[in-house]
């Protein structure tokens, strides 16, 4: 705040040296509306103006009371030129010897100088918060809010007038009172003053309006708005309210009842108010320092989203409440980019609810991590802070942080700022390598722990267990494949037995026999490896190994059946089909052996 | 054939060995996983805030640690509490909780991880209990194998009795303290299974963690000795017990007294006096061990006899001269009440009117543990079949506590662990008795031909069949049981209601967070809040006023005091609130929306308690009580009960309020029935804000008057003539 008011003054004061009032300047005619009907005064002026100098004049000024000054928020103008709005530029000046009042000094377009001896209007809009005064400044629930307002009657200028009139707009039929100073007249709610003849410059006449305003009476006295860019797409708004009711304060006790069952009851409270978001707004939320505030809701329109706040209780005069908004808008909206140069373009302040009034701003934009010379363009004064870092998930260098302040901030300074950066792209791999890198580094290190044997005594139980169990699965392996091998004879030999081919049975056997020969001496040079290890698996084994070469005399007994008895017809088909059987059953058996041996063995 | 069926190839072609630490490291993670995701229900249906009452007190403090550091913590001295006395907080918590999420909060925010510190304190709750599912799983391992630590470690997981106090939100100390005690108590069954000094250290250490953290650490210094006890009684004291118990109690002990609030306890109060009585007996026993070696014969004898008159004789005496002088405490009102169930209903009011102090209903039993009362017997069973060092430790911890879950509903969550433990030693050992069986009988089953005499065999494994099938249902049931228990239960905020409109949509009552922050934003930074000490550390940590009493009920005196001006009529009342220089006065009313325990359901504690001190001698509770002995509000309701400031605040107003379609104006949903004073009139308190569903009511207490200083009546109040 301080802060702000040293960079007006520095701005007024480099500015000061060769504005002075220029006489040959006449308004011609000024028609003025000041609209009193919500907590803002907001004035718009319809101003003749006439050069009667003998030269072009570049610029004019215009003027507030010494009343008004410290309460003007904004002030604009524009100049109507062949029914187009031209917007001029305005900027607060001062003048030597007027150090009460306040001037804005209005340029017109270089182009355009307002000519000798010719005339143009000019609009000038201005809002000024703070400027109406609850009176009875405290009411009790059931009281209506009234609200005095002291004014001009006459339209304020550094310049002669020739004719002003000037109508106050207050929104409402119950005026308790206004300052009779003729000529007036008073029409459905608004007390016009004027139509005036020729006024000198600086004219002044105090009027009061005293009358009844129930609009919310809501000031923000502190905003905290945090942009975060992110360039995965994603800008994330935060706003940090500390609100307040600045109406007439509630006298006495507050009833609920009351509040509950009478519709004139606490009528200047405030129970909800509505925010505008952006369209594209997504994943809004709206808590306090305890928690999420669950009165609140939200409509999806056309042009933006609109939320319906209500505070955690209703906001009667001079209560106030603190709550926290936040909400994403996608990055492509508002981020613009040409090879590793970028724009971000977005609302400096934006809606909180209507008419507002901001006391109080903080602007914090934190651009991606590796941002690089930052640009700022504002679109109205406002004072940078010392730039700073922002740490959170994933930086390591920290994020790049803006800090602006404004204050007495209105709907009215609703427009974009412009953030010029550079940003190499090579910084978007930034982050997912430091997630690689960590997780790499954990893998890594849990498999040097598990891989690695950090214990100082060597322990011969278990590395020979492990032997043992490495052996063993390779033993079961050739077991396997050895099974298969049966497998397969079993399928030969009763392919021979339909087919009673012998020589393509016998090239097959060989094959088999080749196979088996292999499993067998893989399984024999592990089982004379395991004898070292363990005696008693060796012994289980070697039982295997006998039960398992039954298995074999038996397979071979079949063969000879099928071979010399079979295809030689020595034997009755009764007789044959009995011994076959009886070999099946006994092969049966063994094989049921070598199963519950091998279960043993695990 | 047969060899390649046998030989299946395996899971991702591992080891048998391999696979097994798949199978329970897999286990294990889902196990922790389900236990931190279960107890997320709170935050999915309302939000990430911190639950109850307790709770906001730790936050606070953690709020308080993470912004000023340690020093400034442990030397606070909260003038927000207890006004006008303050409270040390440094000096009257156990610091294990805040601590813990301070470190974690800096570790995060030291590798740029800024979580807030409050959802570190809404999840640390579930975070604990992922650990303490590993940490039952090593337990149970050790007692029996890993098959029952699986088992106990599934059962931790979603176990209500344990869930009910470690949701996300529920900040309180038992958030970590259950970890804490199942590390120590693993650390300690390793120690007595190993007799390393090392394990012995680490269980002092881990007792430490316990101990900083929940003043149930003293069930822990208790159960230990107990053990020794019982291991010296059966015959079974050995030099590893004696190394394990020497140097967990000398470490512990010293450790366990750098926690400010405990002190000097552990070798002053009644309560740690076990422990050193087993210490003592460890050193007799150890030595006359040693003796045994040296001297032989009667020489024996007679020293023996000489030691233990000598040393039973100046033990009695020190402790009574030591009891009578007062350095060694009496047990304090809550052990008593452990002790005999009925103490604290006969002399501390205060304690009684805790819900969760009072006995254990059958109905709760199976509630929060389900089929683990059944299986608790099986596992006693199994672990008395295989007595070992370890098995005795596991089953003194059961039988103890199981008899102090039933004293005490909130003991229910010591019971729990066990509950699982044993739970998990007899369904694992059911299991695999049945299994093989069935596993033997269903392998024969393809083969051709079933002799005669194996007929018997294959009905054993039916029957296997039939009962592991049976387990398995129950298991499952278990598993749907605590779901939804914890869903329905234990997952509310109690600081947001909820109920279902008609048409079946969530209505939110939001109604205490309305008013605390209405005390927080509008008015005086040094407002005193008078309200009843339930609400005390919700006001000091979301409304930020300084409050008169609070949950930490320290001094029943001042307690008493707030009870009196409660049940007292206006006047008496006024005077009572000058004297504490009150400001506001909040009262929690639910007659509207039926919330049934609000304050004129607490009234008769605060009768009880207010008439419980010297001062408040002339509060009887039977004046509170209609004619016919009944606690009524409407027209039958006690002369003094309708002129009393509760009552007054509560209904002021509320006659005039239609609550509820077909009844008449002023009628009360929680007590059903219509009100006896409709037109209350307060005089010495202003409404200063009541919120939407009437749920919380804040009074104004008026200045003294201009003239007189004193408040006058502004008109009779009208009961005067009744």
């Amino acid at each position: 705040m301080f802060l702000l008011r040293l960079f007006m003054v520095a701005i007024t004061i480099s500015a000061t040296y060769s504005i002075e009032i220029n006489p040959k300047i006449l308004i011609n005619n000024v028609e003025c509306l000041v609209d009193l009907s919500t907590q803002l005064v907001k004035g718009e002026c319809r101003i003749s103006l006439e050069n009667n100098d003998d030269k072009p004049v570049n610029s004019i000024l215009y003027a507030f009371e010494p009343s008004y000054k410290n309460h003007i928020a904004f002030v604009s103008a524009h100049q109507i030129y062949e029914s187009n709005r031209l917007g001029l530029h305005v900027k607060p000046v001062a003048l030597l010897g007027h150090g009460d009042k306040q001037f804005y000094q209005i340029d017109f377009n270089a182009t355009r100088p307002l000519r000798l001896k010719s005339r143009t209007p000019i609009v000038i809009e201005y809002v000024l918060t703070n400027a109406l005064y609850p009176h009875p400044e405290e009411i009790t629930q059931k009281d209506r809010q009234l609200m005095m307002f002291n004014g001009n009657a006459y339209f304020y200028s550094p310049y002669k007038t020739l004719k002003s009139s000037i109508k106050f707009q207050t929104g409402t039929r119950r005026i308790e009172d206004y300052t009779i100073f003729n000529p007036v007249s008073l029409s459905s709610g608004d007390v016009i003053y004027g139509p005036y003849g020729s006024l000198e410059s600086f004219a002044y006449s105090k009027v009061s309006i005293h009358y009844d305003n129930n609009t919310p009476f809501l000031k923000v006295t502190k905003l905290i708005r945090t942009i975060e860019l992110s360039h995965w797409g994603n800008v994330a708004v935060t706003e940090v309210v500390d609100l307040a009711h600045h109406g007439a304060k509630l006298k006495g006790s507050f009833s609920r009842y009351d509040y509950q069952r009478e519709t004139n009851s606490g009528v200047s409270s405030v129970k909800s108010f509505k925010m505008y978001l952006p369209a594209s707004a997504t994943s809004v939320y709206y808590r306090d320092v305890i928690g999420n505030i669950s009165t609140s809701n939200q409509r999806t329109l056309l042009d933006s989203v609109e939320l319906d706040i209500r505070p955690r209780f209703p906001l009667f005069g001079g209560w106030k409440t603190h709550y926290t908004i936040g909400y994403n808008v996608p990055a492509y909206e508002y981020l613009y980019n040409s090879g590793e140069d970028y724009l971000l373009k977005m609302r400096l302040i934006d809606h909180l609810y209507d008419n507002m009034i901001i006391e109080d701003v903080t602007v914090v934009i934190i651009l991606p991590e590796g941002s690089s010379d930052l640009n700022l363009k504002t679109p109205h004064p406002s004072v940078r802070l010392p730039d700073g870092l922002h740490y959170t998930y994933l930086d390591t260098i920290g994020r790049p942080t803006i800090k602006l302040k404004m204050s007495n901030v209105v709907e009215s300074h609703i427009s974009d700022f412009e953030l010029k950066y550079k940003f190499p792209k090579a910084f978007m791999f930034h982050e997912p390598l430091i997630v690689i890198i960590a997780i790499y580094i954990l893998f890594i290190t849990v498999i040097i722990w598990v891989r690695l044997d950090f214990s100082i005594a060597k322990d011969v139980h278990s590395e020979t267990r492990q032997r043992i169990s490495g052996i063993m699965s390779a033993i079961m392996y050739h077991i396997e494949r050895r099974a298969n091998v049966y497998n397969s004879w079993d399928e030969a030999l009763n392919k021979l037995k339909h087919t009673k081919d012998v020589n393509s049975y016998n090239t097959t056997v060989k094959q088999i026999q080749a196979d088996y020969k292999n499993e067998s001496n893989g399984i024999n040079e592990l089982a004379a490896k395991l004898k070292t290890e363990s005696v008693e698996l060796t012994d289980k084994l070697n039982d295997v190994q006998k039960t398992e070469k039954l298995l074999k005399e038996l397979y071979g007994q079949t063969q000879a059946l099928y071979t010399e008895k079979l295809i030689a017809g020595k034997v009755g088909r009764n007789q044959f089909v009995e011994l076959d059987s009886g070999l099946k059953r006994k092969k049966e058996e063994c094989q049921e052996r070598i199963t519950q041996l091998l279960k043993s063995l695990n | 054939m047969g060899s390649s069926t046998l030989y299946k190839p395996l899971l991702f072609g591992m080891s048998s060995e391999k696979q097994e630490s798949f199978l329970k490291m897999s286990i294990l993670t889902t196990a922790a996983i389900l236990s931190f995701a279960t107890r997320l229900f709170s935050v999915l249906r309302f939000e990430s805030v911190i639950h109850e009452f307790d709770p906001y007190f730790n936050y606070r403090t953690t709020q308080y640690l993470a912004e000023e550091g340690f020093y400034k913590f442990h030397n606070w001295f909260d003038d927000r509490a207890w006004y006008p006395l303050g409270r040390i907080i440094g000096g009257t918590i156990y610091p294990g909780l805040m601590i813990t999420s301070t470190v974690l909060y800096n570790i995060l925010h030291f590798i740029n991880i800024t979580l807030e510190i409050r959802n570190i304190c809404v999840f640390l709750a579930p975070l604990f209990s992922s650990f303490t599912t590993i940490v039952t799983f090593l337990l149970t391992k050790e007692l029996k194998d890993t098959r029952a630590g699986l088992f106990a470690a599934a059962m931790i997981a979603i176990v209500p009795g344990y869930i009910s106090r470690s949701v996300a939100g529920s900040y309180d100390n038992e958030a970590i303290a259950i970890f804490c005690m199942l590390l120590t108590y693993y650390a300690w069954i390793k120690s007595v299974k190993t007799g390393s000094i090392l394990w012995s250290a680490f269980t002092a250490l881990a007792y430490f963690y316990m101990v900083s953290s929940w003043g149930g650490y003293v069930f822990l210094i208790n159960l230990i000795p107990m053990h020794v006890f019982v291991l010296m009684v059966t015959g079974r004291f050995s030099h590893r017990i004696y190394v394990a118990y020497s140097t967990v109690y000398c470490i512990g002990t010293i450790l366990s007294m750098q926690i400010s609030f405990v002190g000097f306890q552990p070798v002053q109060t009644s309560e740690h006096m076990m422990a050193l009585g087993v210490f003592g007996l460890c050193q007799i026993l150890g030595g006359i061990n040693y003796m045994r070696t040296k001297v032989v014969g009667d020489d024996f004898q007679t020293l023996f006899q000489f030691i233990i008159y000598l040393i039973g004789g100046v033990v009695i005496a020190v402790g009574t001269l030591l009891t009578v002088t007062g350095k060694i405490a009496p047990w304090t009102g809550r052990f008593y009440t452990l002790l005999d169930p009925s103490y604290a209903k006969n002399h501390i009011p205060i304690i009684a009117s805790v819900s969760e102090h009072q006995p254990t209903s059958w109905s709760s039993f199976y509630f929060d543990l389900h089929i683990q009362v059944f299986l608790f017997p099986v596992g006693l069973y199994f672990c008395f079949s295989k007595l070992t060092d370890a098995n005795i430790f596991v089953i003194l911890y059961g039988v103890t506590s199981i008899y102090f879950a039933g004293v005490m509903v909130r003991l229910m969550l010591v019971l729990a662990p066990v509950m699982c433990v044993l739970s998990g030693i007899g369904a694992s050992s059911m299991l695999s008795t049945y299994m093989t069986q069935y596993l033997e009988g269903s392998s024969k089953v393809p083969e051709k031909k079933i002799k005669k005499n194996e007929t018997s065999k294959s009905m054993k494994s039916e029957i296997a069949a039939v009962f592991v099938s049976m387990l398995t249902f129950m298991l499952i049931s278990y598993v749907f049981h605590c779901t939804w228990v914890t869903s329905e239960a234990y997952s509310s905020p109690s600081i947001v209601l909820s109920a279902r409109s008609h048409d079946g949509s969530q209505v939110i009552f939001d109604d205490f967070r309305e008013a605390y922050y209405w005390l927080r934003m509008n008015t005086a930074e040094d407002a005193r809040v008078m309200s009843w000490w339930d609400y005390g550390y919700q006001i000091t940590a979301m409304a930020n006023r300084t409050i008169l009493v609070d949950n930490n009920t320290w001094n029943n005196t001042h307690i008493s005091r707030v009870g009196q001006a409660m049940s007292s009529g206006e006047d008496e009342a006024y005077e009572i609130m000058r004297e504490l220089d009150v400001n506001y006065v909040l009262v929690i009313f639910g007659g509207v929306v039926g919330y049934s325990s609000d304050d004129i359901n607490k009234f008769l504690w605060m009768v009880r308690i207010g008439g419980s001190t010297e001062k408040g001698n002339h509060i009887k509770e039977g004046d509170y009580y209609s004619p016919s002995g009944e606690f009524r509000v409407d027209k039958e309701g006690s002369k003094k009960l309708k002129n009393s400031l509760m009552y007054k605040m509560c209904y002021y107003r509320f006659g005039e309020v239609f609550s509820e379609g077909g009844k008449p104006a002023g009628y009360d949903r929680v007590r059903n029935a219509e009100i006896g004073v409709k037109n209350v009139t307060l005089h010495v308190v202003d409404e200063a804000y009541t919120t939407e569903h009437w749920l919380v009511r804040i009074y104004r207490v008026k200045d003294y008057d201009n003239r007189g200083g004193k408040m006058k009546a502004n008109k009779l109040p009208i009961y005067d003539q009744l």
